[in-house]
Formats: structure tokens, sequence, C-alpha cells
């Protein structure tokens, strides 16, 4: 990979050197930071680079993983990547506040991905069970969701016992914690694979009243000044790659196992049928893929404004720019 | 008398333990170990979740060999890297310190309150500086393993007697004679320890390292574990990288056996 | 008369204080002419000023870390002298901690941490388990090169003036050990602090590396670096400490 790319470097240096008409598949090079490793919630963007979509629109694209620790809106705003796949609509408020100079340019999960679980036995059967309950939840961004559920509700939280979530879902298994925070796609799966489906009870933010909108991908505002038929071209090949993806659900799953083998299969496809679910609710159920939803955008802002994570409202309208994925008719961002 | 004390103990254990044979009994003792396991948690009937069955852990890697051998070819090869750079910067700069006393006590100082600082709060400036290539991993090993190499190497120097040196200096013996002949032989028993040192710092640097998004390696591995609560998975990355690391030690080891032939400073 | 690299002498100490000073200059200066956004680089002065603005957060959360730090810290050094003790006094079981200790050593400690993380939560316990680890070997090292070094003709002599066991391990074995057990006390402070902080920042509910994980989310440079200016602090106080402590306790040397 490096020494090609210094290679394709030292060849575009030469033939400008010279003058030399630019070679017809001369491809610019990018990267995609995901937000987190490999794994089926990211599928499709692998598709579409192994499909050569990228390729059809002149970008050579490399895929750069995430991790614990690495935010992808401050690679991308440095320049050390060109686009992410960010934490959601979360993290693009605080860059934006923070005047990191990045757009987002399209919404991958509608809705929010997460949930609260209860046990179906247990004793929160109902949003009001809440009050006495003991709940643990991510603080980082889930919290904020939790309390706009609460609030929405008209539940004190005060008189909760609400704890930071950890990695493992243990304590909830071994009946320590009443409620639990799960992704729909990860820790919901190792949720169903322990205690089974049937014994356990979701509480869906939408349900509620609240949305937080999640998976969204950004780009330098530089680089979209400079390049934005590559900023379309992206969106056009990683639109395709998706509706790939939902097309040959098996073929996807084998590409991801291929990039991650020590990955479990049957988790792996419970996966992708969740993303679809989530990729293609709220308003992408009409308007196709990575529609960015602004009344869902605009109340997530408003729960982070009303609970003083963000100092005061930002400019959406900067923040969010529709007009790529706007580009590509609905029919082409909707699976057949 | 520091870290210097430190290393007069270690020395004749790592001797102890740098050859084949012992490496053999300790594989013998691990088989036996596992086994032991194994019998316990069916024994107990000890759930996955807390600990689960070697042979299931053994079987996860037979699954996938190819994922996990080539998670160790990268997370070696950047131990390697990192080590090697380290290591000879190390020496390199411990004999500049050893004789340029203003560097020393300048740069010296800002050498030990960077080891005080963590690595993995910089995961994005690594990756803005160095990118995404292994180069950034290696960068990582390298920072953590130079400092106790340029520590013993500094001391090893100082550790020479100086009428040794005015001895030879007396049969008209240059430095670096006396470097090449005398301050270098006498350091090296010094060095090695701190390599045995660096070598498990730097396997640790390099995990880390691949936590700042990467494709593979056992960092890579130890973290998709982790948070699909994989404990099968977890367990064959960390038995992934104790094989990496035994080697490791082993190698440096059986180095030393040769180079230090000699035996080292308490002969 | 050999040199010390870890406790300089007064000029020198003046020396790595002006070697500071100047990178911080450097660094002051490089971040102002090139304007550098705070996501890649914040001044130094800037990083200095959220000392004192956020001085109640930093300051807890260096005592938590320094807690979970000194316990595991502590842990981990009495389990590495009491395995080098029952080494030396049993000679039979050295053949199996001591390959044994070096296996567990050849791990990376990092390795263990998602494992200790689900077997002890995200709380305290997990972060002093980590440091425990990490702290042992050094110092099951360190003790054993110490208790290696009494000489057995001493022993047999105290023997057969009718010592007991336990008056041979008080006079004669700790004093001996006491300067490898304490210089192995000292290396030891400055990786315990940093397992801790690294073991926070994969989950915890506060601390240095809980700060360090909640700024970076929020894109708040400037308290990333301060927060890590805290732990460098931390190490640096933790490792003089100990250093003092170490000088006091063997005196006679």
């Amino acid at each position: 990979m490096k020494r090609r790319s210094f290679l394709s470097t030292a060849l575009a240096l030469s033939t400008a050197m010279v003058g030399a008409p630019a070679f017809a598949q001369d491809l610019e090079e990018v990267s995609l930071r995901l937000k987190w490793l490999p794994q089926a919630q990211f599928v499709g963007f692998y598709m579409a680079k192994a499909k050569g979509y990228y390729e059809d629109e002149g970008l050579d694209l490399t895929i750069n993983p995430g991790g614990p620790n690495l935010l992808t809106e401050n690679l991308v705003a440095t320049g050390a990547d060109t686009f992410g796949l960010s934490g959601g609509t979360d993290s693009v408020f605080a860059a934006i506040e923070k005047g990191l100079p990045i757009t987002c340019i399209g919404i991958a999960h509608q809705e929010t991905p997460f949930v609260f679980v209860s046990k179906a036995d247990g004793p929160v059967q109902e949003i009001a069970d809440f009050k006495d309950a003991s709940i643990t939840t991510w603080f980082t961004g889930a919290n904020y969701v939790l309390f706009g559920m609460l609030a929405a509700n008209d539940l004190d939280r005060s008189s909760m016992n609400i704890q930071p979530q950890q990695v493992s879902v243990t304590p909830f298994v071994d009946g320590q914690v009443d409620v639990v925070t799960a992704t729909r796609y990860n820790e919901y799966y190792s949720l169903m694979t322990r205690v089974g489906e049937e014994n356990l009870k979701r509480f869906v933010p939408e349900d509620y009243g609240v949305s937080f909108p999640r998976d969204t991908l950004i780009v330098g505002n530089e680089f979209a000044a400079e390049h934005p038929e590559l900023v379309q071209g992206f969106m056009r090949a990683t639109v395709k790659g998706w509706l790939d993806t939902f097309a040959d659900k098996e073929a996807a799953i084998d590409l991801i196992m291929q990039e991650a083998p020590t990955l479990e299969r049957p988790h792996q496809e419970f996966m992708l049928d969740e993303i679809e679910k989530i990729m293609l609710a709220g308003a992408a159920a009409e308007q196709g893929l990575f529609t960015i939803d602004m009344d869902a955008v605009e109340s997530a802002h408003q729960i982070l404004v009303d609970y003083d994570v963000l100092g005061g409202p930002i400019d959406l309208a900067a923040a969010f720019d529709s007009q790529y994925v706007d580009a590509i008719p609905s029919a082409e961002r909707l699976p057949e | 008398m520091t870290v210097q004390a430190n290393m007069a103990g270690a020395q004749p254990m790592a001797r102890r333990f740098g050859a084949v044979l012992p490496l053999l009994k300790g594989l013998v003792a691990i088989a036996a170990v596992l086994l032991a396991v194994e019998l316990l948690v069916i024994a107990f009937g000890i759930r996955p979740y807390v600990l689960p069955r070697p042979s299931a852990v053994i079987e996860a890697v037979l699954r996938t060999p190819g994922a996990y051998r080539d998670a160790m070819i990268r997370t070696g090869l950047e131990t390697l890297m990192g080590f090697g750079a380290g290591a000879l910067f190390g020496i390199w700069i411990g004999v500049a310190f050893s004789r340029l006393r203003f560097l020393r006590e300048t740069i010296f100082p800002i050498f030990i309150v960077s080891q005080t600082i963590p690595v993995i709060a910089f995961g994005a400036l690594v990756v803005m500086w160095f990118g995404n290539t292994i180069l950034a991993k290696a960068v990582i090993v390298f920072y953590l393993t130079f400092f106790p190499v340029t520590v013993n190497c500094l001391l090893g120097m100082r550790a020479v007697d100086q009428k040794q040196v005015q001895l030879l200096r007396s049969f008209g013996a240059s430095d670096r004679e006396i470097m090449r002949k005398l301050r270098f032989p006498t350091a090296l028993p010094h060095i090695f320890v701190a390599l045995r040192i660096a070598s498990a710092l730097g396997l640790a640097g390099a995990v880390v390292g691949e936590w700042f998004g990467d494709t593979t390696g056992l960092g890579v591995l130890l973290l998709q574990g982790m948070y699909a609560e994989n404990m099968v998975a977890i367990w064959a990355s960390i038995l992934c990288s104790a094989v990496l690391g035994i080697a490791f030690f082993g190698a440096i080891g059986l180095a030393e056996k040769r180079i230090v032939f000699w035996g080292g400073e308490s002969s | 008369m050999t040199y010390d690299p870890m406790s300089p002498s007064q000029h020198a100490l003046a020396r790595g204080v002006f070697g500071g000073l100047a990178l911080f200059a450097i660094w002051e200066l490089a971040a102002r002419l090139f304007d550098l956004p705070s996501y890649i680089l914040p001044a130094v002065s800037e990083i200095i000023a959220r000392f004192w603005t956020a001085r109640a957060v930093l300051g807890e959360a260096a005592a938590y870390t320094l807690g979970e730090a000194l316990a595991g810290y502590l842990l981990g050094g009495a389990i590495g002298v009491a395995l080098a003790l029952a080494v030396t006094l049993v000679p039979q079981l050295r053949k199996v901690i001591v390959p044994a200790a070096t296996a567990v050593n050849s791990v990376p400690v990092v390795a263990f941490s998602p494992l200790i993380l689900l077997w002890f939560g995200m709380g305290v316990s997990s972060k002093i388990v980590m440091v425990a680890v990490a702290v042992s070997f050094t110092m099951f090292v360190s003790a054993l090169a110490g208790f290696d070094r009494v000489d057995e003709r001493s022993v047999n002599l105290m023997r057969s003036f009718g010592a007991s066991r336990a008056a041979i391990l008080w006079k004669l074995r700790l004093p001996t050990a006491l300067p490898l057990i304490l210089s192995g006390m000292r290396l030891s402070t400055v990786r315990s602090l940093i397992v801790a902080i690294v073991t926070e920042m994969l989950g915890a509910y506060g601390g240095l590396g809980w700060v360090i994980y909640q700024a970076v989310i929020v894109i708040d440079f400037v308290q990333v670096w301060a927060a890590i200016f805290v732990a460098s602090i931390a190490s640096l106080g933790f490792f003089a400490v100990v250093s003092f402590l170490e000088r006091r306790l063997v005196f006679w040397r």
C-alpha cells in the first residue's frame, strides 16, 4: 500500500514535470476512517470498494478502521483522512461547536441505534417503572437519550440509580442491574444469546419521542470545496455498495468475514439484518439511504442544548449539507 | 547503585533461562497448566464467560489459523522494527551521553519525563503524524524501548573500572580502542538486561499501537474480542501474545549467551 | 561513585530544568507561530491555564488515579516480594515459579486488560489488579536478586549459633535484599500510574484516564493535554517520594 502510494506520487510528479497528459486511470487517493473495527456495520463500504465503485468514480479509497480514543472528526479535520463515518449527530455537533472544519454529508443510522433493555419477568415493565430501577448506560451520549426519554415522560431522574455502563452486559444478566443499554446490533445480540430474546423487554427511544440518528458520513471542508465532484462520486459509490450489500447479504457477510476472520458469523448476520432496518428506517424509507432528516437532527440537537452538553445552538444548516445525497434520486437510493 | 543494582541480580537469573532447554521445559509446564485448567473448568462447571476451556481457545485459533498467524506476524514485525531501532538508538545515545555531559544533563530529564506519558492518549496524534502505517506502530515501540536501553547503556559505560582505562591509555590506546575493547564489552551485559525488559514493553507498545485504527494484529483481535464479549477470542489473542513474548525473550537470551560468552559483570 | 541518572545532583537538576524550559519555549513558539489549532497541538500556556480553570476536576481525577495506582503498587509489591521469599525459603519452588512468572510477564500487560475489565468490572478494582500484575514481576525479579545476594555461609553461621529461621530472615536476609527491593519499587512507580491510566481509558468511573477519554469525545484537546501533564507530574512526584524513602531506609549504603 505504502509503496504503491509512493510510486503513484512519484509517477504523478514525473508526469507533471514533463507536462505529459495524466493517465486515463489517474485516481485520487482518499481514505475513509470508520468509527470502529471492521464488522458488518460497515460492510457496505467494503462492498463498494470490492466492486470497484470507488475506482469508477476516480477514487483510490483506503478504508481505515477506528479504535478506542480515536475521534473520526479529529482525523478528518486535520486531513489525516478524507472521509469519515463518525460517531453520530452528537459528535458532529461537538466538532462544529469546537470549530473543526468538517461537514456531515449523510446519515447512515436513521434512528437511535441503541435501546434500553429490561428483563421480561423483572421489575421494569414500562417506562414508569424506571423510577425505582437501577440503570446503566454509556455516559458518552446515550445518557442524554435516556434523560430525554425520561423527561418526555415526566419522570424525575434524580430518584433513579443511573450508573455508567461497563464493557460487559454481565451485571444485567446476573440481575445486579434492572435496565441496560444495548446497541441493537451488538450488545443486544449478546443479551439474546445469553438470556434469550423472549426474556427481554426493549424500550426504543423513538417510541418515547426521542430520536438520535448516528453513524454520520463526514468530509473535510477544504477537500469538499476543492473537489465537490469527488465527494459526489464517493457518495454515489457508497450508496451503490450498500444497495448491493442488502441485495446479497450472504456475499456481504463473506466479505466481512474475509476482512476480519475471527468474528462470529451468526453475530455478523444478525448485525447486518439490524443495520439494514436502521439504515432504511424513518425518512430513509421514502427518500433512500443516507438521507439527512433535519427534523431528527434538530430533535437530537435540542436534547443536547437542553442538557447543556452544547454551550448553545449551533448552525445546523452549515454543519449538515444534503446536496451530495440529494443529487442522487431517491429511487437510486432505495432497494428494488 | 540503582538501576544497576537491580540488574546485577537480574543477571544470573536471565542467564539461567536464556538457554533452549529451560524453554522446552517451560513449554511442557505450560501444557501441564493448560491441561489442569481444562480439568478444573470441566470439574467445577465454570461458565465460559468467566473462563473458557483451554481446548476451546486452541480450537478457536485452529479454526481461523490464518487470522491469528497474520496477526502474530504483523505484531511481531512491528515489535521487531521498533525494538531494533530503539535498541540501536538507545545504545548510540547512551554512548553519546556517557561522553557529553552537557547533552546528558540537558536531554536526559526530558527522556525521563517522556516515559511518564501514556502513549494511548495520543492515538490521534500518532495517526496524524505517522499515518496508518506499520511505521506508526514501530514508532510507539521505539518510544517504549529506547529508554531502558539508554539508561543501562549509560550505566554500563560508567561501570568501567577507571584503573583499567588508565592502564590501557598508558599503553597508548585511543579513545576508540578503549570503547571497543573495554567500555562496550563491560556495558554489554547491562544492555542485554535492558533489552529483555524492553522486549516485553515493546510488544505491549505494538498491541496498543494497533488500537489506533488498524486492520490486523493481536491488538485488533483483543479489541474485537473485548467489545463482542467473546472470551474465547480474548484468550486466543492472549495465547498468541504469550507465544510471541516468550519467543522474543528467548531469542534475546540466546543472543546474550552467544555474545556475552564471558558471563557478564559478575565474573 | 557511579553516576545515577535517577537522582541527579543540583547542577544536573538545573540543566534538566533548563532543558525542560527550552522544550516548552520551542513548543509554545511552534504553536503560536504556525497558529496550530488545539486539535493538533495546543500552546503550553493554554494547557497551564487549564490547570487552574479545571483544577477541581483534574485534582480529583489525579487523586482517584493515584489511589488506584498506589493500591495496585503495594499489592503487586507484596505479591512480588512474597513470591521471591517463598522461592528463597523453599528452593524447590524456584523451578516452578520462576518460569511461570517469566511466561506471564512475557505477555504484555495490556493484553490482560479486556479480561480483567470483564472479570473485575469498570470500578477501581480492575485498575488495582492491572497495576498489581504489571508491578509484581519487576518486584519479584528485584527481590529475588536481593535475596540471592545473601551469603549462604553467613546463614549457616547464624544457624550454628542457634538463630531461628525467622531471625535469619529478619536480621540477615531482609536487610541484605532491601536495597534491591527498594530500587525495584522505585522502578515500578511510573509504570503503575501509566497502567492505571491506560485501563481507565478502556472503561472507568473516574480518574485521569477517564478525563482524557471524556475530553476526546467532546473534542477538548486542551483538557487532554492538561490531564497528561497532571499524570506526568503525578508520576514524577510518586517517583520522588519513593526515591526519598529509599534513601532514608538504606542510609547505611
